[in-house]
């Protein structure tokens, strides 16, 4: 495995293409360093979300606190599941990892964070060559079939401290899936033809997760230090998550567990800055989400 | 408040005299309000199958040339409209009108127990759904068979697809009111469940009884 300091001079590399001047730059990283502060790669687990948790208990029973930007990296995952419990094919060849992050956002940049980690894993697989676009919140989707996936839950230590927990599943080298996600799913290898090192490929996904959610912090320190006028113009991850989605504009199927009970068909008009969904319904009316998922129609 | 202090006549008089509920309407942010009712004017509420079609228009308000329409979220009369502030700017938060809003038979038993149960209410504008132990005690003995003591993790948050547990903190008691359809969208402040301690709750019953049978629609 890498060392915390490749994460960070990779990021460095990585923030040379980016819009922002050196003082920025230096802002973001350091916003976004703790990603991959400590690392615990297993050849197998049940699930890496478990092990966070596991080890967010033992910390508790320590008095101590779990180092923020902690992951467990797995390279197969026996119980993985999505969100309701969905199962999530998790065979060798993927990128399946867990981080913990502290809560130390506001809540209206917290609401972002889902963002921010689905345009880190929209990055990767852009970076590797497939041609990729986001769906609302954060699926990374190539020609309608999924190649990412992001599970995020919030949860309280023992010890009163509010942590995230971010779970990532990246379809990398695996080119085989299970019939009832053949039509639905592939791999950047399905993609490109092409295999890649999975160390390199983490590496280069925990520089992407600094930055972005760096950028966050960023976005919110601008915020806070802007007059009210400045305070309306977009975040700089929600103007980062516009550019790279294809939801603006689509015919949805929306329910809050779309799967087993989807509610209606509508049509997206826009992403509100708080990330809401604001959909137009069949009679002109219009609703506005801001949890659930959508189906592209 | 306990058994005693719950002075049933007196709560039923009050919505026996005066069946309605006042919602004062204030300014969601700075800016320059037109209004668009006039005093006594009849409002309409939210509406359609996933309350989206808003309801009538209450004032618009303008900063910096952005204007903002507010609707009604309940029906009912004006009642109270501050009309010295058409056409001038105001403050967040300051108080523009009240809508006068007739309670149904359901509404006044809701909101006598309201003032008598104890209300966890949403932390933010999201969607709720019981935890799964909750959940499932629910599906088999329903939702007064569920005790709840401060601590419990009793609904997960949903926001931005990402879910949060919710811990109770109010008072240990029995689950007696749900405000909420799992899954359904609650605003901020919204009041998720109301909780009875169990000493309580034959005498919350006979409140529910004599409203059914003495109130007429």
């Amino acid at each position: 495995m890498f060392s915390h300091s490749s994460i960070c001079r990779l990021g460095r590399e990585q923030a040379d293409c980016s819009p922002y001047d050196k003082e920025q730059v230096e802002k973001i990283l350091r916003y976004g360093s703790p990603v991959g502060s400590c690392i615990e790669h297993h050849t197998e687990l049940d699930r890496c979300m478990d092990r966070l948790r596991g080890l967010l208990s033992e910390k508790d029973k320590e008095s101590g606190s779990l180092s923020t930007g902690t992951v467990i990296r797995a390279d197969t995952l026996k119980c993985s599941a999505g969100r309701f419990q969905r199962s999530w094919h998790a065979p060798s060849g993927g990128l399946y990892l867990a981080m913990a992050w502290a809560d130390t956002l506001l809540p209206d940049f917290n609401r972002l964070l889902p963002f921010a980690i689905g345009i880190a894993c929209h990055e990767l697989v852009a970076s590797l060559g497939v041609s990729a676009r986001l769906k609302w919140v954060n699926d990374v989707l190539v020609r309608g079939r999924k190649i990412s996936g992001v599970l995020c839950e919030t949860i309280i230590s023992g010890s009163c401290e509010r942590y995230h927990l971010i779970g990532i599943g990246i379809n990398i080298n695996n080119r085989e899936f299970p019939p009832e996600l053949k039509n639905i799913a592939t791999s950047v290898a399905r993609e490109t033809g092409q295999e890649h090192d999975l160390n390199d490929i983490c590496l280069n996904l925990l520089a992407r997760l600094q930055w972005n959610i760096g950028l966050l912090y960023y976005g919110e320190e601008l915020f806070l230090t802007a007059d009210e006028k400045q305070r309306e113009n977009s975040n700089p991850v929600f103007k980062r998550w516009l550019s790279l989605s294809d939801t603006r504009g689509r015919r949805v199927v929306y329910g809050y567990d779309v799967q087993l009970n989807p509610l209606y068909e509508a049509r997206v008009l826009n992403i509100d800055k708080d990330g809401s969904l604001v959909m137009e319904l069949e009679d002109g009316s219009r609703i506005v989400e801001s949890s659930g998922e959508v189906v592209y129609l | 408040m306990n058994s005693d202090t719950i002075h049933f006549d007196e709560l039923f008089s009050k919505y026996r005299t005066d069946p309605y509920n006042y919602v004062d309407s204030y300014a969601v942010h700075a800016g320059t309000i037109r209004f668009m009712v006039e005093k006594e004017a009849e409002v309409l509420g939210v509406s359609g199958e996933w309350n989206h079609v808003p309801g009538s228009s209450l004032y618009e308000i303008t900063r910096e040339r952005n204007p903002k329409m507010i609707t009604s979220r309940t029906n009912g009369t004006v009642s109270y409209l501050n009309k010295d502030l058409d056409g001038q700017f105001v403050e967040a938060g300051t108080r523009l009108m009240t809508i006068r809003h007739p309670l149904k038979k359901k509404e006044v038993i809701e909101a006598i127990l309201q003032e008598v149960l104890y209300l966890f209410t949403a932390p933010e504008r999201a969607r709720y759904f019981f935890s799964m132990d909750i959940q499932a005690k629910i599906d088999q003995k329903g939702i007064r068979s569920i005790f709840i003591n401060p601590g419990d993790e009793i609904i997960t948050m949903s926001l931005m697809k990402r879910d949060t547990p919710v811990y109770y903190d109010g008072e240990a008691g029995v689950l007696h009111s749900v405000y909420f359809n799992p899954g359904e969208s609650v605003d901020d402040g919204a009041a998720l469940i109301g909780v009875c301690p169990e000493e309580r709750v034959a005498v919350v019953q006979k409140i529910i009884n004599r409203v059914k049978a003495e109130w007429e629609s």
